[in-house]
């Protein structure tokens, strides 16, 4: 019988997306679900040069300031979610021995282009924010981002109609390159569709700050 | 559902194997098959190959490997296997303009990639159309050909 004692840590989940698709204002709405579900909850934001956006989440309440941490790219924000993310792992692992009971961890990219994705080493599953005043021919542009992430965000969607956007050919064609992989609609600003994001997360990262407390490593 | 919470070692470890035979004799053995381009992930849900749920919670520093021993029990085993990696074989036209060419495109395209006799094998973690379709400039220059996968 193999009993082990290691503590594997907070599961890792990453937001990316363009400047100014709502990454930040999903971050927003996704922290007071998830802990509304009971789930032990920090947040990992990323900058190119400043702390904007970890200063805007500590001031909004929803969360303990403490429970948020800003790393600074200072280069392209995928090199420190994709190519070398030992900053975020860091500052993963600061949270993790920081609050022993930390069952999720929201790390936010900077604002990046559509090839931008996240390291396997970093997260354990990661999701991409575009919203349709960016076009609805993003998801014909087939970036890494839209094709590759885990689950793709499409927010803003009340404002299709002002943009003269086709919102129901751009989920279809979202849908089509992504090649069966989940897509949820949302607007941020009032919630809606946030609820779907919470389930897609739920269904594909067990949560939970397990042990391997049982026998030969699994328990049922 | 089956908690999976830590890698016991390979399948073929001499003190593994003699157990896992054991149990497949009483329950038998489960295998949990993965892409490979899926193999760094450390949490994750899957299904086994006789319909066992997993939620998979491994710690930071372990990656499921082909042969990983995920459960081992008297009755009862998970062992992780790897999917067949498919690769799509690039010969570039020469050595000097052509192949730096190929390899800067390639390493800019975030593709993994192996060498092999002056070929560049790139790992197909999607339909082979989109990774062809990223090459046809080269292609049309006569730069690069498909010679295999």
């Amino acid at each position: 019988m193999t009993v082990s004692t290691e503590v594997v840590g907070a599961a890792r989940v990453g937001v990316g997306g363009p400047v100014g698709s709502g990454k930040t204002a999903l971050v927003e709405r996704l922290i007071p679900l998830l802990r509304g579900e009971g789930i032990d909850l920090a947040v990992i934001t990323n900058d190119l040069v400043t702390k904007e956006d970890a200063e805007r989440l500590r001031r909004s309440r929803l969360i303990d300031p403490e429970r948020v941490l800003a790393v600074e790219a200072g280069a392209c924000p995928h090199t420190v979610i994709r190519e070398d993310p030992t900053l975020n792992i860091e500052a993963a692992e600061r949270l993790d021995a920081q609050f022993p009971g930390l069952e999720l961890i929201l790390i936010e990219s900077g604002g990046d282009n559509l090839a931008s994705t996240f390291s396997l080493d970093l997260v354990d599953y990661w999701m991409f924010v575009i919203d349709v005043a960016g076009g609805d021919d993003i998801p014909r542009k087939r970036g890494p981002g839209i094709i590759q992430s885990d689950l793709l965000v499409i927010n803003k969607v009340d404002l299709a109609p002002h943009v003269g956007v086709d919102l129901d050919r751009m989920v279809a064609e979202a849908r089509e390159v992504r090649g069966g992989r989940p897509v949820v609609l949302t607007n941020c600003r009032t919630g809606d569709g946030v609820d779907g994001v919470v389930r897609a997360i739920r269904d594909a990262v067990p949560l939970g700050r397990q042990t391997g407390k049982s026998a030969g490593s699994g328990s049922r | 559902m089956i908690e999976i919470t830590r890698i016991l070692g390979h399948c073929d470890d001499p003190d593994l194997s003699a157990r896992i035979h054991h149990a497949g004799h009483h329950g038998g053995i489960e295998y949990l098959h993965i892409p490979p381009a899926e193999a760094a992930r450390r949490r994750f849900r899957a299904v086994t190959d006789m319909g066992s749920e997993c939620a998979v919670m491994l710690p930071r520093d372990q990656g499921i490997f082909d042969g990983a021993v995920l459960l081992l029990e008297h009755d009862r085993a998970v062992v992780a296997r790897l999917t067949e990696q498919h690769w799509l074989r690039l010969r570039p036209s020469d050595v000097e303009g052509a192949a730096l060419e190929l390899g800067y495109h390639a390493g800019n395209l975030h593709w993994r990639v192996r060498f092999d006799h002056g070929d560049l094998l790139v790992a197909l973690d999607g339909p082979r159309e989109t990774y062809v379709a990223r090459l046809a400039d080269l292609m049309d220059e006569g730069k690069v050909e498909v010679v295999g996968e």
